[in-house]
């Protein structure tokens, strides 16, 4: 089975600059854990992840800590989370971002995906103009249905 | 794709075939396929019609709440020709109710508002708009408005499409058209003119009256112009002049749910696929498309062959 089988044909994307107040809004809305960043032909040039966004939003050294309780100062936090909302989204973007092809086969989508630790990838046409997404559960489903 | 529909008011239509139905009366509906929820709003039937015909198109537009959500979900499997992208707001999108009666003829629709939309959600819209008119070739604009917007969103969106070079389409409602003109003029427009029986403002009554509304919109710069008159016939008017289209065939008038959005996307198909054709020629395929439709009783679009037969019994008469 393809990609093209079990995508979803959502082009929901944001421009480089885009703010991340607008892709927070988006994400809070459409219940989405990224969103693509692409020019102005529909070309994926980045993504944007709930990851991308929390990774600016705090001290670099609080991944290693695992708990707030380390935050010495929750409104020095509350402050970068602030000034992040306006920021353009190009500055927290990863790029290039990690895309996959309509016509990949899941099984490879499936490895890119444990190998990133990515939930959700950008789908892509040869010229890597957005077709819609892939997401984990979407591999699932087609593994759970035998068709992997 | 190769189309953009827009449907700023989307709805999740509820059909139930009711043989008999009765107001103040109690109705039990016999089987599951008597009762139907498909999405709905004409932008989106539009991408439905299409995708009968082969034809890829992006629906864009705003939706709300569980409702919303219910909608898109289903929508989403429809076809894999249609992608979507809709800005999600918090209120609820509506849902269209219609009471379709086999035995009687008869059929009712309730219609609901819609949420009302911020300044904020149009702006992500337009924004996520202008990207996806770089890749297509026409543009659908139909449909009615939620609470907070006027026609003015109609006519600012043609115009966008319509400096990149892109086909534009409209259906709609006078109230809206008539704003929307003032900001840029179509290609093709095929005035709503359900219940109001109004076209840039003057009330239509005698055949001389339509024929006139027609006229006037190809002077303001349409090429091709569409009107309802009665149940099966349609005033049609190019540069070239104003036709009848009719037909001899029975049409149904319980079955007409959707056939205004055939109309359309057969026109939009016809426009793209034969270059060459006549505006009189793609109004001819549309009426046929719309034709095709009603042999249907619920909202399931038409497929090419079923168009290309009704169009053996459509009759033209030249009128001015």
């Amino acid at each position: 089975m393809r990609v093209y089988d079990v995508m979803v044909r959502d082009v929901t994307a944001v421009t480089q600059d885009d703010s991340v107040e607008n892709v927070v809004r988006i994400m809070a809305t459409q219940f989405l854990s990224g969103v693509p960043v692409v020019t102005e032909d529909m070309r994926v040039i980045g993504f944007v992840s709930e990851s991308d966004i929390i990774r600016a939003a705090i001290p670099g050294y609080f991944s290693l800590l695992q708990s707030t309780t380390f935050i010495p100062d929750m409104s020095q936090f509350l402050k970068m989370a602030a000034k992040l909302k306006d920021k353009p989204v190009r500055e927290i973007m990863a790029h290039p971002p990690l895309v996959v092809n309509e016509n990949a086969s899941l099984a490879h989508v499936a490895d890119l995906m444990i190998k990133h630790n990515v939930k959700i990838l950008p789908v892509v046409d040869e010229h890597g103009r957005l077709l819609g997404v892939i997401t984990r559960t979407n591999i699932v489903r087609a593994a759970m249905e035998g068709y992997l | 794709m190769k189309v953009i529909t827009v449907t700023l008011n989307p709805a999740l239509d509820r059909e139930f075939i009711i043989e008999g139905f009765a107001v103040n009366a109690y109705h039990r509906i016999k089987t599951q396929d008597h009762m139907v929820m498909n999405p709905g709003g004409k932008g989106i039937n539009v991408s439905m019609a299409l995708a009968k015909l082969g034809v890829s198109s992006i629906a864009v537009g705003i939706i709300g709440g569980y409702t919303g959500r219910v909608l898109l979900t289903e929508l989403n499997k429809v076809s894999p020709l249609i992608s979507t992208s809709f800005v999600h707001i918090e209120e609820e999108t509506r849902e269209n109710i219609v009471i379709v009666d086999p035995v009687n003829h008869t059929m009712t629709s309730i219609n609901s508002p819609g949420p009302r939309v911020d300044k904020k959600a149009v702006e992500l819209l337009l924004k996520r708009y202008e990207i996806y008119l770089s890749r297509a070739e026409a543009v659908v604009l139909s449909g009615s408005l939620p609470q907070g917007l006027t026609g003015e969103i109609y006519g600012k969106m043609a115009k966008m499409a319509r400096e990149k070079g892109r086909m534009v389409f409209f259906d709609m409602i006078d109230e809206y058209l008539t704003e929307a003109l003032e900001i840029c003029v179509p290609d093709v427009v095929k005035p709503d003119v359900r219940g109001s029986f109004t076209v840039l403002g003057e009330r239509l009554e005698s055949l001389e009256d339509y024929v006139e509304a027609a006229a006037s919109l190809v002077k303001r710069g349409c090429k091709l112009v569409v009107i309802s008159y009665e149940i099966k016939n349609d005033v049609v008017a190019t540069q070239d002049g104003v036709w009848l289209i009719s037909t001899d065939e029975k049409v149904e008038p319980e079955n007409i749910l959707g056939a205004g959005d055939a109309y359309v996307a057969a026109m939009v198909y016809k426009r793209l696929t034969g270059t060459s054709t006549s505006m009189l020629e793609i109004a001819k395929f549309g009426y046929a498309a719309a034709l095709a439709k009603t042999k249907k009783l619920t909202k399931e679009m038409p497929e090419y062959e079923e168009i290309n037969r009704a169009l053996g019994s459509c009759t033209l008469e030249r009128l001015r």
